[in-house]
């Protein structure tokens, strides 16, 4: 008599990893999971920025306690880097390990200096401000979470970004360079992540595959 | 006349057939779909775009902590497994339902592994960067494989002795590497957080 038991032991196998997938390929951006830490609907803005809903005498918009620019610097543990770069009430992150491991970010920062921003795959980040010049705060990337504090940043260093067309392939590059003139980036070409080359953080320039790329400041 | 003993007269039983020799089938079919289970895992790993999407439970800090208490959780029924693998083959004193024990253990590590592995080949890929990666590649792929080929062979009978063991012991080892790489490398370089 033939054990039937080996053979229900691998559907069931098979079973479990095709509904984790449906759960992938249906969920897109949001996070796939039965408990949810943080509720789903932390990409849409809950309010408008206060100064221009509100009359009044002045133009200026409000002033954050987080001074606009540039922060760039290193993950805790080393592995990975991270810049934030903030204009008005608006934030943009990148996280960045130099291999296969990045997610941009977005989001605001709340007038009690407070960030939270949200990426593709469920990445997120929450940060707060300390001082003027220096934010601190966790990333969750992929599988990682990345605790950080980092300072802002003098040109050249910054946040740098790169789309282009090269040789048919669709080209994606994101730049973090480091104050220390360290570069951690990640070059895709049709998707496939690999470590990016050097940019010159001065003009840009950037050589991919051949042909000559121009990498801009990222701003919000 | 001689008496031929061995010539079939009407009521004598005839001998018994010999004993059919073991078809190779039964070792070349387990072996031939744990390694295309193995290849397709790869390849898929490899081929697929890693979507670095993220999984997330109550109460767990990453995706990381999550995948990596699971697999100790599998790891530690992988034990369990090794435990009663060793009390079925009489090696050490065990309970009657030994058997028992060492199938539903596994069937707990297979299950709670498979989520751990579909979220590593889908968001994360088969990656070669860095020999801690490459060996997880490697082995997670080879894992399943050998794990399929298990499964289909104990559905023979008259297998020799020592082929259960052998594959039985290459899925422990295989999975304990695999933990070694990536459960205890979160451990090391997060902290044992949940």
């Amino acid at each position: 008599m033939k054990r039937s038991g080996p053979l229900f032991t691998l559907l069931a196998g098979l079973l479990v990893a095709l509904f984790m997938l449906s759960l992938n390929a249906t969920t897109g951006e949001k996070t796939a999971a039965s408990a949810v830490k943080e509720s789903p609907s932390t990409k849409a803005s809950p309010s408008p920025a206060p100064t221009k809903a509100t009359p009044s005498p002045s133009p200026t918009p409000s002033r954050t306690p987080v001074s606009e620019g540039v922060y760039t610097g290193r993950t805790d543990d080393d592995s990975s880097a991270v810049a934030i770069t903030v204009r008005d009430d608006k934030a943009i992150a990148y996280v960045c390990d130099g291999h296969n491991v990045e997610a941009w970010l977005k989001g605001d920062v709340k007038a009690d200096g407070s960030l939270r921003l949200t990426g593709k795959g469920g990445a997120g980040l929450e940060g707060t401000v300390k001082g003027t010049r220096q934010i601190s705060g966790k990333a969750n990337v992929g599988s990682g979470s990345y605790a950080f504090t980092i300072d802002k940043a003098k040109k050249p260093s910054g946040l740098y970004r790169a789309n282009s067309s090269v040789a048919g392939a669709k080209i994606e590059g994101g730049w973090i360079v480091l104050p220390d003139g360290l570069q951690v980036g990640i070059l895709r070409r049709d998707g496939k992540p690999s470590p990016a080359p050097e940019i010159n953080p001065e003009t840009g320039a950037v050589t991919v595959d051949g042909d000559k790329l121009t990498a801009r400041p990222v701003t919000p | 006349m001689t008496v031929d003993p061995n010539a079939a007269t009407q009521g004598f039983p005839s001998p018994e057939p010999p004993r059919p020799r073991p078809h190779p089938a039964r070792y070349l079919i387990p072996a031939l779909v744990a390694a295309a289970v193995a290849v397709a895992l790869g390849a898929y790993g490899k081929v697929h775009d890693p979507a670095g999407t993220a999984f997330n439970l109550a109460g767990f800090s990453s995706t990381g902590a999550v995948k990596s208490w699971l697999a100790t959780v599998a790891f530690l029924f992988a034990l369990v497994q090794l435990v009663s693998a060793l009390m079925v083959y009489g090696k050490l004193p065990g309970p009657r339902w030994s058997s028992t024990l060492h199938r539903w253990s596994g069937r707990v590590a297979f299950l709670v592994a498979v989520p751990v592995a579909v979220h590593c080949l889908y968001a994360l890929g088969f990656q070669s960067y860095e020999s801690r990666v490459l060996w997880h590649s490697l082995l997670g792929c080879f894992f399943f494989g050998v794990f399929s080929a298990k499964m289909l062979l104990l559905r023979s009978e008259r297998l020799p002795g020592w082929l259960l063991p052998i594959v039985g012991g290459l899925v422990f080892s295989a999975l304990t590497i695999i933990w070694l790489t990536s459960a205890l490398w979160f451990f090391r370089t997060f902290g044992v957080t949940t």
